[in-house]
């Protein structure tokens, strides 16, 4: 487990560093989706549980309820996630169309050319 | 976007049916299954969107214009609210399952949930769909 | 009260919002002229009504809880309104139902209006949500929610300084929100809850050392969304990109919106005052850094923006004090800067409608051609740069007694320093548009239409009244400022018995 969460702050840190050093709006782009996987894959690890089994309502379950408790996985976590990919599908694509609007207007991908507002 | 070879699309023709059958079939199991309606919804968006790579834009859009997309999808997030507020005129609390519960595993069952998976699975489908037309639109010199 | 009022204030402009392209499509097959507006017009004001029906409960001193699909905290999301929430809420659904109205004539000669209602209800059920609910996962979603409509408003004319902004705004703005969901995945993974009230029961039995990461990511998060000072850089863009009203909206609404959620989070959740004092030095820098920037501006829009930070900053101040009266001053700021900074930035709009510029070398000698405009300029910016018989007076005066009771002097004269700085570069703009030489083109502008009139009248009202009768307003926050400082009485009345 402990190698699940230092991936997923590796990933973390992985966005953060696209984010800062990429001189390219759609690397900048791809480093904040790998930074929220990162999240991802720690909110996942959080809840999962070796050998788990999946959390939904069946039959068997109302037959051995304690004992389901005992081995199926959180599935708030998983929750979680699914909302948060929503939110990120939703952040990316606007980020990709605005990409192609500033392609349009400035010719250039480099986010520190985007300076015509300070002057 | 004038579309693609003979192979192309005959293969992106017969595959249609079936990706959209999944994507409903992931829409219609989502109380009972994984999935529901947000990956069912992605799928069924990825059967049209093939299908506008493989034919070209001009004859997608007769089919789904970006106007019929707009009023699904409006009228996906309806249902979701719709079903809420009955939860509030009928029982006490907004969202609460009022319809009948019916059997566990049942196709029908499961109150509302069946019904706000399609509302989710409609307002998916019909979104991912009007991403897709507006990028492609931003591509071609922003004429709506 | 209206029955279940809570949700409906967050599913009313949603439903609008999602009916919103439908009401545009019939109203361009009828021919049904102005038919968005008047609609959205009437889901804001209707919103006002139910936020404005939930006050005497609140103000009776209960908190009202509301459990969705009838499941009970900690494991159902519910819905949790005290005496702070319905200020903040009161603020967001008033400034939202007037930049509403300002919006009639002032969007009136763009493209594409379906589009901006439908983001400008979305914007509001997610700042509702945001300022409602007693989970803090779904504080997220409603966060992202304005977030990204906030990033669309901005783009929303789609010329280049917008896309510009936009794409800034996004990075940064995106960035933060990755840090509040990495902290909510953090406290989750401690306490394993989600609901507010039980974090905060459970959050001071962990090692402070465990709680100080996700606390330093929620502020880094939130401090972005307010433009706290290292973490400016997107706002004067932003706010210069973007329409007047938009940025009305965004300096009234949604920077209040923002500060509320830091302060629920900082205060109740981790309950570590101890902090306060760092971001009391927070808010002294950003004030500082604001009120310099802002003085340097050519442009009357961003010199606002800069304005924005640097008030900011006094409320960040007065709430880092932690004392009684600086919370009660530091709320009563944030209610006054929401009206004063909606108000000037709605007659940037005015004259951008009339004169097409905001550049200030490019104005001069309106005060012959827009009077009104010019005098209820005057207004804003005396009640901003905390001028007597105007409502900022009162609210800094608070904020300074607070800081020599908390045995804080120097940050009380630095920031009557700043006040002073505020008054000298409102006055360079006000002598730079309304005064000086008059260039031959502009001598025909019009006064500002009448629709747009009368929100920046009511504010300017608001304005003196609020500084005649301090009390009343005083009056208004105190609630507030009592729940804020009693997040025991939260955490009980959400959990109940449980």
């Amino acid at each position: 487990m402990d190698f699940n969460y230092t991936i997923a702050m590796l990933l973390v840190a992985l966005g953060l560093y696209c984010l800062l050093l990429k001189r390219n709006l759609i690397k900048l782009i791809i480093g904040l989706a790998v930074l929220t996987d990162g999240i991802h894959l720690l909110l996942i690890s959080l809840g999962y549980r070796t050998g788990g089994i999946a959390a939904i309502v069946s039959g068997e379950m109302f037959s051995d309820l304690p004992g389901f408790a005992a081995r199926a996985v959180d599935p708030v976590p998983q929750a979680l996630v699914l909302t948060s990919i929503v939110i990120n599908i939703c952040i990316v694509a606007f980020a990709l169309s605005l990409t192609i609007y500033a392609y349009r207007h400035y010719g250039t991908l480099d986010p520190s050319k985007l300076r015509r507002l300070k002057e | 976007m004038a579309g693609m070879t003979v192979i192309v699309r005959t293969i992106a023709r017969l595959l249609f049916p079936f990706t959209f059958l999944f994507g409903a079939y992931i829409v219609l199991h989502g109380h009972l299954t994984p999935g529901g309606g947000f990956p069912g919804g992605v799928i069924i968006a990825a059967s049209v969107v093939m299908l506008i790579l493989a034919y070209g834009i001009e004859r997608a859009q007769k089919r789904v214009s970006f106007l019929h997309a707009e009023v699904l999808e409006s009228v996906g997030g309806l249902v979701i609210v719709v079903l809420g507020l009955f939860g509030l005129l009928l029982g006490i609390t907004f969202l609460q399952n009022v319809f009948p519960l019916g059997e566990l595993g049942q196709l029908f069952s499961a109150g509302n949930l069946p019904l706000l998976y399609l509302g989710v699975g409609i307002k998916v489908a019909a979104g991912i769909l009007l991403i897709f037309y507006a990028m492609l639109f931003a591509f071609r010199g922003g004429e709506e | 009260m209206i029955p279940h009022a809570p949700i409906l204030a967050i599913v009313l402009p949603l439903f609008a919002a999602f009916l919103m392209p439908v009401v545009g499509i019939l109203a361009r097959r009828r021919g049904i002229k102005r038919a968005r507006e008047w609609f959205a017009i009437a889901a804001v004001l209707a919103e006002l009504v139910i936020v404005m029906s939930m006050l005497p409960v609140v103000w009776g001193g209960q908190v009202l809880v509301y459990q969705l699909g009838g499941w009970s905290p900690p494991w159902g999301i519910n819905l949790a309104i005290d005496g702070l929430n319905l200020l903040v809420a009161m603020i967001v659904s008033g400034i939202s139902a007037l930049v509403v109205i300002y919006s009639f004539v002032y969007m009136g000669r763009d493209h594409g209006l379906d589009q901006y209602y439908t983001l400008f209800l979305l914007i509001l059920a997610g700042m509702m949500g945001v300022t409602l609910t007693g989970d803090i996962f779904n504080l997220y979603v409603f966060f992202e929610i304005m977030c990204i409509s906030s990033y669309a408003l901005v783009a929303f004319r789609r010329n280049w300084q917008s896309i510009e902004a936009s794409i800034k705004y996004l990075i940064v703005g995106s960035l933060g929100t990755s840090f509040i969901l990495l902290g909510i995945a953090l406290l989750y993974g401690m306490v394993g809850s989600l609901n507010i009230a039980h974090l905060a029961q459970k959050l001071p039995l962990e090692p402070t050392s465990a709680i100080i990461v996700p606390l330093a990511l929620f502020v880094t998060g939130f401090g972005i969304k307010i433009a706290m000072v290292p973490l400016h850089m997107w706002q004067p863009d932003a706010y210069q990109a973007a329409p007047s009203a938009v940025a009305a909206l965004f300096s009234g609404a949604t920077a209040t919106v923002g500060i509320y959620a830091m302060v629920r989070v900082v205060y109740t959740l981790f309950g570590v005052f101890a902090i306060g004092i760092m971001l009391a030095a927070l808010g002294l820098v950003t004030m500082v850094l604001g009120a310099f920037m802002a003085l340097t501006q050519r442009d009357l829009k961003r010199l606002l923006a800069y304005s924005c930070i640097s008030q900011i900053g006094y409320i960040l101040l007065g709430l880092g004090l932690g004392t009684s009266l600086g919370i009660q001053g530091g709320l009563f700021h944030l209610f006054n800067n929401a009206i004063y900074k909606t108000m000037l930035f709605m007659i940037v709009g005015a004259i951008i409608y009339r004169v097409g510029t905001s550049n200030m070398d490019q104005l001069g000698g309106l005060w012959k051609n827009m009077p009104v405009t010019a005098t209820l300029f005057g207004v804003g910016a005396l009640a901003i740069s905390g001028v007597p018989p105007f409502n900022g007076f009162a609210s800094k005066w608070m904020i300074y007694v607070a800081g020599i009771e908390a045995g804080q002097a120097v940050f009380t004269i630095i920031a009557l320093i700043m006040s002073a700085l505020t008054l000298a570069y409102f006055l360079k703009a006000f002598n730079s548009i309304f005064l000086g030489q008059r260039p031959k083109h502009l001598s025909d502008v019009k006064e500002t239409p009448l629709p747009m009139m009368f929100p920046i009248m009511l504010l300017a009202v608001l304005c003196i009244v609020f500084g005649v009768l301090p009390q009343l307003g005083i009056d208004i926050v105190r609630p507030a400022q009592e729940a804020l400082m009693n997040s025991g009485g939260y955490i009980g009345a959400v959990l109940g018995g449980a």
